[in-house]
């Protein structure tokens, strides 16, 4: 086995970002490659970690930190692996395909400045770029909450900094708004820790199972909850989705996504996994909860003009399904919804990735004012047609296999907790003709009619290759999940198949 | 079994193959996107001998597919019902890419129509020979989405391809009618898989013939929670509601004709719409368990809801067909009338269990028929508009003229679809009128024969207004301008010929036809299937004459003042109009579909677009203003004297960041003092 083979994947992000942040006037446009091609190095390697995983090969590596208490032990297993490979890859895929799009917004906000400026600014959005796939990566393996923790606070840095520097209209106002919700949430998610050490002695994920049947497992699930909650953006928590995907620059608005959905992954993994049992008290509430937001984002999207913030609203909506799945607390709804969770991402980042490319051509961000646009940009409206096709669950995506099964699980939980699971069931696969309507319709829109006749005169048509041949690619893999499932829900199998109370 | 893999294949090595030999040469890619389905055709009928011997059947063969977290294979499954899909599939698409040769020859965007067409005949003949609910499903939404993106194929919107009018009716863009037959069907099908994972609950299986064999315990099972079996029939049902556009979601169907002509052809008239029969026709073993083995008396919904559906939607179609103007949308009434029909005749199945077989036959009979003279009548009509230049029959006339071999082929399969003997469409409507009177269900019987009358009388009306009469202005102006009105090309009037023949020689050979599929469906469900029916399943002569004698009654009912009114020209039917204000006031209801189509309009499209805006410009916007305006001035004006300080003596950045510091902290505090 390869030696800090899941280190790297933390390290070598952090690596480059410091030899970016150094060397900036030297690397010059050269720095975007390198980020992209350092992620590309770091995804090859999950992709032999996940291989070793598929063979039953949990991966774990220790590394001492602060005390015995706060350790920097890493785990790559079935759970963890295939969440952080097809994370590695949106943004593998997100730094190429930002190359061209954040050398067009800085041109946008900041004119044409000096060359040294602009590579100043140039260097500085894959310095902070490289933070996600470290926060990310960090969140996804380590075995301790403290750790845990401290990668979900890393991740708003990045964010915060990238938002003010390169975001839209009002960036720095929605920047701090977006860095309070996360700060707030990660305050609940320490304060839900710390209850878990004061009773079981250690922040391990691991021993986390010891509090299970203790009277405060109640209060410690309720307050990691409400952090993961307010992540996930679900009712009454929604509000900061909108703005903060609106004016984040496109290129890292796909991570966006992946950041308020990781969260899910956090649940599963600290608080369904060990603490089934108690969990189940949340159950119902949670699945209301979640069915509220899935109709309410759906609602709140179908009322959007803005192409950027359509994305955003729809990802209120999808994320309840995820969080629905989870919560019905059976194997197939968690294998399910996590599954669910990386055909999101990858819809969303598609989607969102293309509403950068209708902004980058077309300098428009009102749908109305577009229209017509399949009969200059053919590739767009494929890829828009296929991040749609990802979001509303159609075959050959990967989120049709995960919808069935999520569902499966869901029906199978309503079923047993009659009439009211059951309602929530039929009402939760019925809401999906609401993500049918609302993408389909932005289709219409945006692609579909005559040209509109003040985008006839410029030149419109698909973007460069680097922005293009990522995204395809992310489609590509959809694809090849959708068809062929196994590759991730064998991995998942290994791990939350082996919880007996599900 | 290999063939019935290939069947599938085939069109699916097409998809793969079209873009990249459109590189090369169109030619060559026009020649593959006919190859491909051709092969499928040859794969399907040869599985036709099979059917000449029931006792082997079924047979299926498949792959697991997914081994966690629950077992899933993907199979394919041969028996009667599937080898009879697969053939109409199969065959009628191939003809079809056929006539598509010449229909769509020269068209900017004929790969993209290939592909679309490739894939919805591989993903139609999944549908009917997948031997489990998942990959039927899979079938299911694919064929769907094909056709969003066939209905919506001229995407450029322009005025010639809008379908409605003529004004003051308004007129629809093709992708909007794209855009509604996805979400209309889209509703039937979200509903149905919530049947389907209900049914996979109780069963733990998806495969067919799994269900059918463990139905004693799980149908048991499920009949032990009350209301449970009411509920999944309604859940199955609006699945096929949806994709065969019956009542009540019958109302994209007419809006689906904006796609090319050979689309609705295929799609809209042949194969697609018959998905919801085909799925019926699979669900009714388990309800006839249900009902007469179980003893559980809620299984009898399935098909009481079944046979109504059928019979409403045959009765309001046909009345909205025998008034329409646009050619393609008559036909569209049409079908989805005649698809009523089919499910008169398998509701009628689980009804009686001397009726089992006959009714199942009597409506798998009737798609096979339909599906042959519909899809000759849809070409024809393809040719007829593309020469006249209209999709309006009363701007045509006289074209009979211009396009004799057209009118003959569209002349047979019109008499067909009035049900004159011997075509095979008298066989097919008389076996489901049959099954109706040994039901005993006589409301439904009486339906069916008033709706005998209504199809053979909008019939007539379309046949006398496009061939016979005198030229519209509309026509004397095409010929003006454009010279002589021309026959359709080779492959259009070539493929509409042999279905022509088909039509004959099913119609000739009807009886036979009827007698094996009854041979094969009584072995297939009493065999294999092991349901028990009831003995003096041969009908009554007296039956047999009565069905002919009022079925070929009501036909002569319907067609005579048609043949007077538009063929003979004896009497203006306008005039006749004007002087009655009840014929008016029926014409107008009838015009505007029942005002279904604007009630839906109204409560679903704008009351959700209403919604939405309550939501996004109300709901949001005010929690948003009180999360992020509000609260934050609440905290700062008149709790935190420094903050206030911080804000209006520094800048804006600051007072936020001490903000963001004080909640920080205070929550810290909040929770050490509360929990440790």
């Amino acid at each position: 086995m390869m030696s800090y083979l899941l280190l790297q994947t933390i390290i070598i992000p952090a690596l480059v970002s410091l030899f970016i942040l150094l060397t900036r006037h030297k690397l010059g446009k050269k720095a975007g490659w390198i980020a992209g091609f350092s992620l590309l190095y770091t995804t090859a390697l999950l992709i032999y970690a996940c291989f070793l995983a598929y063979n039953g090969a949990a991966i774990t590596e220790e590394y001492p930190f602060v005390s015995m208490e706060i350790t920097f032990d890493l785990l790559g297993d079935g759970l963890s692996l295939p969440v952080a490979l097809i994370i590695n890859m949106l943004c593998t895929a997100l730094a190429f395909y930002s190359i061209h799009y954040v050398e067009h917004r800085i041109e946008a906000i900041y004119g044409h400045e000096d060359e040294r400026t602009f590579l100043n600014l140039y260097t500085k959005f894959f310095s902070l770029f490289l933070g996600f796939p470290l926060g990310f990566m960090g969140v996804c393996f380590v075995k301790n909450l403290i750790a845990m923790y401290f990668f979900l606070e890393i991740l708003p840095i990045p964010l915060y900094f990238i938002m003010a520097f390169f975001g839209y209209i009002d960036r720095v106002r929605v920047a701090l708004i977006c860095f309070m919700w996360a700060i707030v949430s990660a305050g609940f998610f320490l304060a839900g820790t710390l209850i878990i050490y004061y009773h079981t002695g250690s922040f391990d994920i691991s021993e986390i199972s010891i509090l299970a049947s203790h009277p405060m497992a109640f209060w410690a699930i309720l307050l990691i909850l409400i952090a993961i909650l307010a992540k996930m953006a679900v009712v009454p928590f929604q509000v900061w989705m909108p703005w903060v995907h609106a004016e984040h620059p496109t290129c890292i608005a796909g991570l966006l996504a992946v950041y308020a959905n990781i969260a899910a992954y956090v649940m599963v993994r600290v608080l369904v996994f060990p603490l089934t049992d108690d969990f189940r008290v949340f159950s119902i509430p949670l699945m209301i909860l979640a069915l509220i937001t899935m109709v309410y984002g759906s609602l709140l999207t179908l009322a959007q003009t803005d192409v950027k913030r359509f994305a955003a609203c729809s990802t209120i909506s999808q994320l309840a399904y995820s969080l629905l799945g989870i919560s019905a607390l059976t194997i197939f709804s968690v294998e399910g919804g996590m599954f669910f969770f990386l055909g999101h991402i990858m819809g969303k980042t598609i989607l969102f990735s293309t509403a950068g490319i209708l902004v980058y051509v077309t300098g428009i961000r009102d749908m109305r004012q577009l229209g017509g646009l399949a009969q200059k940009m053919p590739v767009t409206t494929a890829l828009w047609i296929m991040g749609a096709l990802m979001l509303s669950g159609f075959p050959p995506m990967s989120s049709f296999p995960a919808e069935w099964i999520m569902f499966t699980g869901i029906f199978k939980s309503g079923i047993n907790a009659m009439p009211l699971g059951l309602i929530i069931a039929i009402m939760g696969v019925s809401a999906i003709i609401l993500t049918v309507a609302y993408t389909f319709r932005s289709v219409k829109i945006i692609f579909f009619g005559p040209v509109n006749p003040a985008l006839e005169d410029e030149k419109i048509k698909d973007p460069p290759l680097s922005m293009r041949v990522p995204l395809l690619l992310v489609a590509a893999v959809s694809i090849i999940l959708g068809i062929y499932p196994k590759l991730v829900l064998n991995l998942f199998h290994t791990v939350l198949g082996k919880l007996p109370n599900l | 079994m290999k063939f019935a893999w290939l069947c599938i294949l085939f069109p699916f090595i097409g998809v793969l193959c079209i873009p990249l030999l459109a590189k090369i040469n169109p030619k060559i890619r026009n020649a593959a996107a006919v190859f491909f389905p051709s092969l499928s055709a040859l794969s399907s009928l040869m599985l036709l001998p099979y059917l000449f011997n029931p006792e082997s059947l079924p047979m299926e063969s498949s792959y697991v597919w997914l081994s966690s977290p629950f077992i899933i294979e993907f199979g394919v499954l041969v028996d009667p019902l599937s080898i009879i899909l697969a053939n109409v599939v199969a065959v009628i698409s191939f003809l079809i890419t056929v006539y598509s040769l010449g229909y769509m020859k020269g068209d900017p965007g004929l790969t993209r129509f290939w592909i679309l067409v490739n894939l919805f005949i591989g993903s139609m003949l999944l549908l009917v020979l997948s031997n489990n609910l998942l990959f039927l499903f899979v079938g299911w939404k694919l064929v769907g989405l094909c056709s969003y993106g066939l209905i919506g194929y001229y995407y450029r919107d322009e005025e010639k391809y809008c379908i409605g009018g003529p004004p003051p009716t308004k007129f629809v863009t093709p992708t909007h009618c794209g855009l509604k037959a996805l979400i209309v069907t889209g509703v039937g099908d979200l509903i149905m898989l919530g049947g389907f994972l209900i049914v996979f609950y109780y069963s733990g299986t998806l495969n067919l013939m799994q269900l059918y064999h463990t139905s004693s315990q799980w149908i048991s099972e499920m009949s032990k929670t009350p209301g449970m079996i009411v509920l999944i029939s309604i859940l199955l049902l609006a699945g096929p509601i949806g994709k065969s556009a019956q009542f009540p979601l019958h109302e994209w169907l007419p809006e689906a004709m904006a796609g090319p002509g050979p689309v609705s052809a295929l799609i809209h008239a042949a194969t697609m719409v018959k998905s919801g029969v085909y799925l019926v026709a699979r669900l009714i073993p388990l309800f006839y368990y249900g009902y007469w083995v179980s003893g559980s008396g809620e299984a009898s919904a399935f098909f009481i809801i079944t046979a109504w559906v059928g019979a409403i939607t045959a009765f309001v179609a046909a009345t909205q067909g025998a008034v329409a103007l646009e050619l393609k949308k008559v036909l569209a009434f049409s079908t989805v009338s005649q698809i009523g029909y089919m499910w008169i005749g398998l509701g009628m199945s689980g009804l009686s269990q001397s009726v089992l077989v006959s009714g199942t036959t009597s409506g798998i009979f009737h798609l096979v028929s339909h599906a042959v003279f519909k899809a000759c009548l849809f070409l024809c009509a393809g040719s007829v508009i593309h020469a006249a230049h209209s999709i309006y029959i009363n701007q045509m006339g006289a074209m009979r003229k211009y396009m004799k071999l057209t009118w003959i082929f569209m002349t047979i399969a019109a008499l067909c679809l009035m049900g004159i003997p011997p075509l095979v469409g008298f066989w097919s409507k008389d076996a489901i009128l049959l099954s109706t009177l040994e039901a005993h269900s006589i409301p439904i019987f009486i339906i069916a024969i008033i709706t005998v009358v209504l199809t053979s009388f909008y019939t007539t009306r379309f046949i006398g207004m496009v061939f016979y009469g005198p030229k519209s202005e509309h026509v004397k102006h095409v010929t003006e301008k454009e010279g002589h009105i021309h026959e359709a090309y080779k492959t259009m009037w070539s493929t509409c010929g042999i279905l022509s023949v088909i039509i004959i020689v099913f119609g000739i050979i009807g009886p036979r036809i009827e007698h094996l599929m009854t041979l094969a469906f009584r072995s297939s469900l009493t065999g294999s299937i092991n349901l028990p029916i009831s003995e003096g399943t041969a009908h009554p002569v007296n039956y047999h004459l009565l069905v002919a004698v009022l079925s070929i009654s009501a036909v002569l009912m319907g067609a005579i003042p048609a043949f007077i009114l538009y063929i003979l020209r004896k009497g203006d039917p306008s005039k006749i109009l004007k002087k009655s204000p009840f014929l008016q006031i029926i014409h107008q209801f009838f015009w505007r579909r029942w005002f279904i189509d604007s009630f839906y309009n109204a409560i679903f499209v704008k009351g959700t677009e209403k919604l939405a805006s309550f939501v996004a410009h109300t709901l949001e916007d005010g929690w948003d203003t009180i999360i992020h305006r509000k609260l934050p001035d609440l905290i700062t004006r008149r709790s935190y004297n420094i903050l206030i300080r911080l804000r209006t003596e520094t800048d804006d950045l600051l007072y936020n960041l001490g903000y963001i510091l004080v909640v920080f902290i205070g929550l810290i505090a909040f929770i050490f003092f509360t929990f440790l």
